[in-house]
């Protein structure tokens, strides 16, 4: 009932997201059903009605992967430190948003079975002069227990992965305490001690090597390793633990200034997926299974490779003399890197394959019909609607630096004119990317 | 109409504010703050010293009541002059040093004057001195988040410092501190103000940091007033019957 409530008492914003997981999810629910009613009138192609069920995991992961990105940025579920005393602990506040997730969802697959049914002739007589009949059985009854069963799918898969992820979690430090070496080991950082007098016998005025010395040391500010801001974090845990507790991430995602580790590996999983691609050959007939591994090995490293190209991104913004224009937009960037990049690198894998299927087969395909473009546009809906939440949700944990920043009298525009500029970088760095992983997959096949 | 004192550069002229929802924030507060002065607003909690500090520089629009800055008033202006206002003559420092988390200590503290258009060279060598006098500027290449919460708010002193504001509004500065923190940031506080000749107006519910102002302005539910009458705590009895060092 209070995830009912609260689902209702929304603004428009929020409602607008919730109805297009339900759309997704509805996309998602008749592809589904359309892979039944396959089944059903081939009923002696048992092998591709499967292949059919297994193609239809990729919509059904982007939708799952936008309904987490809204229930992320849902500020229904948000945690209300006032309300825990009456019961709305962070335990229940995670219940609320998955139940809100499977509710969106429901709704969603409520949808598809009436389109489904609808197209089939079984509630008003044949629409469209039995055009849809083909595909979807019209001529045989529906088997029950088998619709619900696939339409359940995709709430239960929403649901549990949004109460998988947003579980609370104590703040914990990034790494596990490493086991102190003394003076002995090269893993600590060696600290003069004051040994001398009342200082030394009372334990004051321990010299605290922070991160200035560090800095002044070895690399700038900016360009500090995660391995360094976790000593500094441990080193001072007194001092960052409180206020780190204060600010109360719950999922204990904050993102740190370090830089993402991913960037490496993803080109090497690029690399790797296009190499398998080329060596796979011609796959004129039908993509074979080489191309298919190429294609998902391509798509991964495109994924892990999203938040080190957006730091960099970031990086290459704020170097050189910048101005506050360009300071805010090149920080803010290289900050929320983890939590743009991920959703950036997936429309960045999906707008390269379908610029190489557009490349591939420029005249329409036979085996391209309307099922396959819902799928397209289920994916491709998902994935952008992914990333401009992840954008909302940066937006959203950034608004006490951004009335701050209003306080002080920085000017609106200028604000503004930093997020037009970060979204320039990513265009210019991402476009040219999508554009050459897309043409260098479809390169051998096209031969 | 009463003409001003010469040397008040701000000054408030029944002054009336009432939040969004309607609740009475300010009932007709009329007061001057003269030149190079620290002027003290005390007051217990929710008495509007907040809510004046905001209506004096600018935050919010004052609908009733004038509002004057410099001769000029500032209860006329739009939404962009304030804002212009703001960052070029007057300072803020929150109760909680609200620094942007993702630059660095000197950028934080350059970041007004950048955001004025001073060059970034100049801009950082003003940092840089102003980190320096508040004892934090070994740290200035550090994140906020490696900092302790006095150094940042010393940090949030020197960026509403750094730009040499006509008038500095502190809200209480020192709310979240210990006391030995809290004498030094209010120390090199005054005392940069003194030295540059910068007002401020400096919020507070703390008797002892009032103590250190030039005057003291006392609100009781958003009014001024001269004398605050307040019971006495009762003498509790047989205080020293439960004493434990008997």
């Amino acid at each position: 009932m209070l995830a009912l409530r609260l689902t209702r008492a929304a603004r428009p914003a929020v409602q607008l997201r919730r109805l297009l997981v339900a759309a997704a999810a509805a996309g998602t629910g008749f592809l589904l059903l359309s892979c039944l009613g396959h089944a059903l009138d081939h009923p002696e192609d048992a092998g591709a009605a499967a292949l059919r069920l297994a193609w239809c995991a990729v919509p059904l992961a982007a939708t799952v992967y936008f309904a987490l990105a809204v229930a992320r940025t849902d500020p229904g579920t948000r945690p209300r430190p006032g309300l825990s005393a009456v019961g709305l602990s962070p335990a229940r506040l995670m219940a609320v948003s998955a139940l809100t997730t499977a509710l969106s969802c429901t709704l969603g697959s409520m949808l598809a079975l009436l389109v489904f049914l609808h197209l089939r002739g079984d509630l008003t007589g044949m629409p469209f002069d039995g055009a849809a009949a083909g595909f979807l059985a019209a001529d045989q009854p529906l088997p029950l227990p088998a619709a619900l069963t696939l339409l359940v799918l995709p709430p239960a898969t929403a649901a549990i992965t949004v109460a998988l992820a947003l579980r609370p979690r104590d703040p914990r430090p990034a790494t596990p305490d490493r086991r102190g070496f003394g003076r002995f080991g090269a893993y600590r950082r060696a600290t003069a001690r004051e040994t001398f007098g009342t200082y030394g016998r009372f334990g004051s005025r321990v010299t605290r090597r922070t991160t200035a010395g560090t800095d002044a040391a070895g690399q700038p500010g900016p360009l500090r390793t995660t391995g360094s801001t976790d000593a500094t974090a441990q080193h001072g845990a007194g001092s960052t633990a409180p206020s780190a507790a204060r600010t109360g991430d719950p999922a204990g995602d904050v993102p740190t200034g370090g830089t993402p580790a991913g960037l490496p590996w993803g080109v090497a999983l690029v690399t790797a997926g296009l190499a398998a691609q080329s060596y796979a050959g011609d796959p004129a007939p039908a993509p074979s299974l080489a191309v298919l591994l190429g294609w998902l090995l391509t798509a991964t490293g495109l994924v892990v490779a999203g938040p080190g190209l957006t730091h960099l991104c970031g990086r290459l913004l704020q170097s050189v003399r910048p101005g506050a224009l360009r300071l805010l937009a090149g920080r803010v960037l290289m900050t929320e890197a983890t939590r743009i990049g991920r959703p950036l690198g997936v429309v960045c894998a999906v707008a390269s394959a379908g610029y190489a299927m557009a490349v591939l087969y420029d005249d329409p395909s036979p085996d391209f019909g309307p099922l396959t473009a819902l799928g397209a546009l289920v994916v491709a809906g998902c994935t952008v609607a992914t990333l401009l939440t992840a954008a909302v949700e940066a937006r959203q944990c950034r608004a006490e630096t951004i009335a701050a920043l209003l306080r002080l009298g920085a000017p609106a525009s200028m604000l503004r004119g930093a997020a037009a500029l970060r979204t320039a970088a990513l265009l210019a760095l991402f476009g040219p990317l999508v554009l050459v992983v897309g043409a260098l997959s479809a390169l051998p096949s096209a031969r | 109409m009463e003409a001003p004192p010469d040397n008040d550069v701000l000054w408030a002229r029944s002054l009336h504010f009432s939040h969004r929802d309607g609740s009475p924030g300010l009932t007709g507060i009329s007061l001057g703050v003269r030149e190079g002065e620290i002027l003290a607003v005390s007051g217990p909690r929710g008495s509007g010293k907040t809510t004046l500090l905001r209506c004096l520089s600018g935050q919010v629009p004052v609908r009733c009541g004038e509002v004057w800055f410099n001769s000029a008033p500032v209860h006329t202006l739009g939404p962009m002059a304030r804002e212009r206002l703001r960052r070029d003559r007057f300072g803020w420092i929150d109760p909680e040093p609200v620094l942007v988390p993702e630059l660095n200590v000197w950028e934080n503290a350059a970041l007004p004057l950048m955001l004025r258009g001073t060059g970034r060279r100049r801009a950082k060598a003003a940092a840089r001195e102003w980190l320096e006098r508040l004892d934090i500027g070994d740290k200035a290449r550090c994140r906020p988040h490696a900092l302790q919460h006095a150094e940042r708010q010393r940090v949030a002193i020197a960026r509403a410092l750094a730009t040499g504001p006509s008038v500095l509004f502190a809200d209480e500065p020192t709310a979240p501190l210990h006391r030995a923190d809290r004498a030094h940031v209010l120390r090199t506080l005054t005392a940069a103000a003194r030295s540059h000749g910068i007002t401020v107006v400096l919020a507070t519910h703390d008797a002892e940091t009032a103590a250190l102002a030039d005057r003291t302005v006392a609100l009781l539910d958003g009014r001024c007033v001269r004398t605050v009458h307040l019971p006495d705590a009762p003498e509790p009895e047989g205080r020293a019957a439960c004493s434990l060092s008997v």
